[in-house]
């Protein structure tokens, strides 16, 4: 029992680092939130339904165009699906755990946590270790994100808007963007996704939005076939 | 239906619809690792593509979009936001850099 203690502990040490970045950007949802205009109250309660800082800000900037609900709940379900991923990676640690620890630990599963315990390092200990390890990272964070939202929610309401705050949404994205574009397929993924967005943006019902998307993962299936076939054939 | 009571409809459903994303494969350990390993390869393509779409017009053009006013200031700043997040994995520091940027130009120009 002691020795994972001990591995809920290290978790929670090894997510120390990554505050810095967490508990800004959860005081940019919180402040961001208040200043269109939402209640403290609601955007606690969004913050905590949704535990997704990207799609809860998606959301925000959807919200602010009105855009229809089922949109708006497609759009933050398109990027949350990522979390798909993690699931299927921690599948075989948290899947024989019982029901309360299984559903309590999916719902914090963040980009964090897969970052953490999916390092090599884990991967030598046993699996109650590793879920120790996978509790102590997700509880820090997870209360580490609900304390950084309160604070960007008190800050909130006293900032001006002329400091154009929501400006902060895009720049965020665009942050998350240029991490996300590790080759130069990802690259044409985003340039072509990015300019149709531009063009498709005066679409109804945000649907420029999904068909841009569409255009640019099609583009990223279709184009490695296709410059394979031009290369073969310049041969 | 009023709008708050909306939001929180959407809330709720936002809320059950990424925990079942998040439970998906967890719940169904042992049966769907064949499937998540062939959609793979369009899974990775959605971040840049979904996240590009999100964030271009929006600094592109200033609010509203229907006028198609192009923002130079928004676009340096999320250039001093790029160069930025070249070297700092964390989002903080390229958000605040931009708005730094951003702040500066319009204060210059009044």
């Amino acid at each position: 029992m002691k020795d994972y203690r001990q591995q809920f502990w290290l978790g929670a040490r090894d997510l120390l680092p990554l505050i810095s970045g967490a508990a800004p950007f959860g005081m940019i949802v919180g402040a961001t939130g208040v200043s269109l205009g939402m209640s403290p109250e609601m955007v606690m309660g969004m913050t905590a339904l949704f535990f997704a800082g990207s799609a809860q800000l998606a959301a925000y900037a959807l919200i602010q165009d009105n855009a229809p609900l089922i949109i708006i709940l497609a759009t933050a379900m398109v990027i949350n699906l990522r979390f798909a991923i993690y699931s299927a990676t921690f599948a075989p640690l948290l899947g024989p755990l019982p029901k309360r620890y299984r559903f309590t630990l999916a719902y914090m599963l963040s980009d964090q946590t897969y970052g953490l315990c999916s390092m090599p390092a884990q991967m030598q200990k046993t699996a109650a270790e590793r879920v120790w390890y996978l509790a102590g990272v997700t509880l820090t964070l997870y209360l580490t994100w609900m304390i950084s939202v309160i604070f960007g929610i008190a800050l909130g309401a006293g900032i001006p808007p002329s400091w154009s705050l929501e400006f902060t949404i895009p720049l965020a994205f665009l942050a998350m963007l240029v991490t996300t574009i590790t080759s130069r397929l990802l690259l044409m993924v985003a340039v072509i996704s990015g300019s149709c967005a531009v063009l498709f943006q005066l679409l109804p019902f945000n649907t420029g939005f999904i068909a841009a998307v569409a255009a640019g993962v099609g583009g990223g299936v279709l184009l490695p076939g296709l410059l394979k076939m031009r290369r073969a054939s310049h041969e | 239906m009023s709008d708050t009571l909306q939001l929180w409809l959407l809330f709720f459903a936002v809320g059950l619809g990424t925990f079942l994303i998040r439970l998906s494969f967890i719940q169904l350990h042992g049966s769907a690792e064949a499937l998540i390993a062939r959609s793979k390869h369009i899974l990775v393509l959605l971040p840049p593509a979904i996240l590009a779409a999100l964030c271009i017009p929006a600094i592109i053009f200033t609010r509203p979009l229907t006028q198609y006013q192009v923002d130079y200031f928004q676009l340096a700043a999320a250039l001093v936001a790029i160069l930025i997040a070249k070297f700092s994995r964390s989002v903080f520091w390229p958000v605040m850099g931009g708005m730094l940027c951003l702040w500066l130009l319009r204060f210059i120009s009044g």
